[in-house]
């Protein structure tokens, strides 16, 4: 099926789950509420015509910057192995209290991008076995992808602020 | 009242100062004369031995984080043998081995674990640090990577390169060799053991 | 009294805790499993990430589309090629730009060559593991010639940043494209030999058929991608269902095999090989001439030669070089096929020049889960072969 005609079949079949679709450069593409995210997505595995039954990715997105309300955005992208056909579908999860419904019970790769999207942006995933940290330090405080936290860099030093690093310099470690 | 309080301060600063450079002296006079084979005329001569020794028998942990690791196993490879310079037996325990290099990014994560390895070798120990990012964090300037290995652990050597090719690294190695020489039978050498 | 009866010997859980920590020598990177164990037999498995989290997501945020090119390379970093091109395809998407002809060939060669590379690191490394260290000194040597070829076109052994956005860096060179004939002429006998030491060894058999096995429906519900799908009997390969850079062009076979247990991804990967040889033979052949990267000069830089003599080349090159490429909004994802599964770039831009979230489909990290499901119920040796067989690479796993 072509992508215009996935998103017909989409909207005809759950009309007041979709809230929008899109076609951009040729992707199909839907937009979801976190609510009727799972009913969804369960249709889309299941339709024997759409069966969409390989999880690629899940991907969380921070759109502070552009002051949009929802401000979290999580992208599912799907394929069908036998129908060769592909879909992607963004849920928009809003500020206060972020979380949206797992599909790790649909598909089981998505257990570990769903932990990535706690980990990254404090997106809580309802019904995943474990909401703990992944990737950062379990005692890490602070979700490292949200725009709102800060990259960290640190002054380089130079022959001109050599002064600036003296401390950090007398407290490494001696060359025996 | 207050300018009797400084001046008494200032004199217990002195006399600690004193204390401290006393110890120093003593402690460097320790140094000099401690143990019996090093008193004699000899020690100069039995260091050189000692060093020579170590240096082409240097045995590396495997420490491989990242890509610079790829590289690292290029330069035990037939191409750029390593065996030739002794340093072939990469062994898996930190406890069999002397030389740790540290090939790749340090994570926050990582950092812990890598002093826990660095201290479970045994002395006398020397650390590389291979590439840019393990000796000063290189490309990437941010929350997660520690901005140089040498903040948690004494580095001997560093390779600059991204990743540094198996010939850089193998220079880092000559020259470490060439550092344990010319420290061979002095006091920076026994400071290593002590 | 005895010690049991003592209560000295309190045992709260019938299984043993082994540590395989992220320090360990089978260099897959850092990764650490805890594994529970009855004897030899492995109960759980449990995988710990993260040791190699480097922020480049984060970092990519702050730099310009160039710029993130060289950070892309150091995420997979046995293929780098793989991820550039997956980046600049996702951008060329939302961009709208057209590459010739000669680009896509040049950028089809690089991609092929190191897939080849890292199928030799990947066997060289599993071999090594599993006992073989024959294979690992010889996979290295022809890894060398590859290396060398990266270091001809463009200075880098590894990280060779020569797929932009636009198409590549520089032109093929003649020295090039005669080592790389050179080179695939040299390599079927070389993977003959790989073949003659390990596929009909009785010790490689038996160490490595049965062990690990996943069937079709688990390979395709743990989101498995590349060679481990394609030993589970999925016949699904980027380069055939959803072609990029012109590989519609060229005429190759996709392996598959049917059990999914190590000795089958092993089958794979070899015959992999054998086919990138045969794609590049024809790329090569059928070289079209033309410009290597698009003529827009708002996309990829101007020859230098007409920056002496036209106005618009100079500020072209200026912009380019100060400000960057401004990408228009929208989001996209173009995946390929990288040689450990599917590689792709979600890029979410808002039209400026600084991308505003880039996103790795990693084909290890999904498929960590699946690798510890896949031990349970394996002798501890067999861990070490599951793990390399499944070909983990930490630095896209932990970004």
């Amino acid at each position: 099926m072509t992508s215009e005609e996935i998103v017909e079949k989409i909207k005809a079949s759950l009309s007041d789950a979709i809230q929008d679709t899109d076609l951009p450069q040729g992707d199909a593409v839907i937009f979801v509420a976190p609510e009727s995210f799972h009913a969804v997505a369960e249709f889309l595995k299941n339709d024997p015509d759409l069966k969409f039954d390989y999880l690629s990715d899940v991907r969380g997105v921070d759109y502070l910057l552009e002051e949009r309300e929802p401000r979290f955005e999580s992208v599912y992208q799907l394929y069908s192995i036998d129908h060769q056909h592909s879909i992607r579908v963004r849920v928009g999860i809003d500020e206060d209290n972020p979380s949206v419904s797992t599909v790790s019970d649909l598909w089981k790769g998505a257990l570990y991008p769903e932990q990535e999207l706690f980990d990254m942006f404090g997106i809580n995933v309802e019904g995943h076995p474990t909401m703990e940290r992944l990737i950062m330090p379990k005692d890490w405080e602070g979700f490292p992808l949200r725009k709102d936290y800060p990259l960290t860099t640190e002054t380089v030093a130079f022959s001109h602020n050599r002064d600036f690093k003296s401390e950090l310099v007398q407290s490494k470690p001696k060359t025996r | 009242m207050g300018l009797i309080d400084q001046a008494v301060d200032a004199f217990e600063a002195e006399v600690n100062n004193l204390k401290l450079n006393v110890k120093d002296a003593v402690e460097a006079m320790d140094y000099e004369y401690s143990g019996s084979l090093y008193d004699t005329v000899l020690t100069t001569k039995l260091g050189k031995v000692v060093g020579w020794a170590q240096k082409n028998a240097l045995w590396p942990a495997t420490f491989g984080l990242a890509c610079c690791a790829i590289e690292m196993m290029a330069m035990a490879n037939s191409r750029w043998d390593a065996a030739r310079f002794g340093a072939e037996v990469f062994r898996a325990s930190p406890r069999q081995a002397d030389l740790m290099i540290v090939s790749g990014r340090v994570s926050q994560k990582m950092a812990p674990i890598l002093k826990q390895i660095y201290d479970q070798m045994p002395e006398p120990k020397w650390v590389i640090s291979m590439g840019a990012c393990a000796s000063c964090g290189g490309v990437f300037n941010n929350y997660s990577i520690v901005q140089g290995v040498d903040r948690v652990v004494p580095v001997d050597v560093y390779v600059p390169g991204c990743p540094p090719g198996p010939e850089a690294l193998l220079y880092g190695v000559i020259k470490l060799q060439e550092k344990i020489m010319m420290e061979a039978g002095t006091d920076k050498a026994k400071k290593r053991v002590a | 009294m005895s010690v049991t009866e003592q209560g000295l010997l309190q045992r709260d859980k019938d299984t043993m805790t082994l540590n395989m920590g992220p320090q360990h020598p089978s260099t897959h990177g850092v990764f650490r499993v805890i594994l529970e164990m009855d004897g030899e037999v492995v109960k759980t498995a449990e995988p710990e990430i993260g040791y190699l989290h480097t922020g480049i997501e984060k970092t990519s945020e702050n730099k310009r589309y160039v710029h993130v090119i060289p950070m892309t390379d150091r995420l997979d970093y046995l293929n780098p090629p793989g991820n550039n091109l997956a980046f600049c395809l996702s951008t060329e998407k939302l961009l709208g730009v057209e590459i010739p002809d000669r680009g896509n060939a040049l950028r089809v060669i690089m991609c092929e060559l190191s897939r080849i590379a890292s199928h030799l690191v990947w066997l060289g490394t599993h071999a090594l593991d599993i006992g073989a260290m024959t294979v690992f000194l010889y996979c290295w040597r022809e890894r060398e010639m590859i290396l060398d070829l990266n270091e001809e076109i463009s200075g880098v052994r590894m990280m060779t940043s020569y797929i932009r956005i636009g198409g590549v860096a520089k032109d093929a060179t003649r020295p090039w494209l005669d080592g790389i004939r050179d080179f695939i002429e040299y390599l079927p006998a070389k993977v003959d030999e790989y073949e003659r030491l390990l596929t009909n060894n009785p010790i490689w058999i038996d160490r490595t058929q049965g062990v690990g096995a996943f069937t079709r429906e688990e390979a395709i519900n743990w989101s498995f991608s590349g060679p481990a799908l394609r030993a589970s009997g999925v016949n699904w390969d980027i380069r055939k269902s959803q072609p990029y850079s012109g590989y519609e062009k060229y005429d190759f076979d996709v392996p598959i095999q049917t059990n999914g247990d190590i000795y089958d991804r092993y089958r794979v990967r070899v015959e992999e090989m054998r086919q990138s040889r045969s794609i590049i033979k024809q790329a090569l052949e059928s070289l079209p001439d033309g410009p290597y990267k698009a003529e827009d000069n708002k996309v990829s830089l101007p020859p230098r030669e007409t920056l002496h003599t036209s106005m618009e080349a100079l500020i072209h090159h200026f912009k380019l070089v100060s400000e960057g490429i401004s990408v228009p909004k929208g989001e996209t994802y173009v995946p390929i096929e990288g040689a450990r599964g599917e590689v792709g770039f979600y890029i979410v831009s808002d039209g400026t020049n600084v991308p505003a979230r880039v996103k790795l489909r990693a084909p290890s990290f999904m498929a960590i889960p699946g690798m510890c499901k896949m031990m349970e119920g394996c002798y501890i040796a067999d861990v070490v072969g599951i793990i390399g067989s499944i070909d983990i690479v930490m630095g896209e796993v932990d970004r």
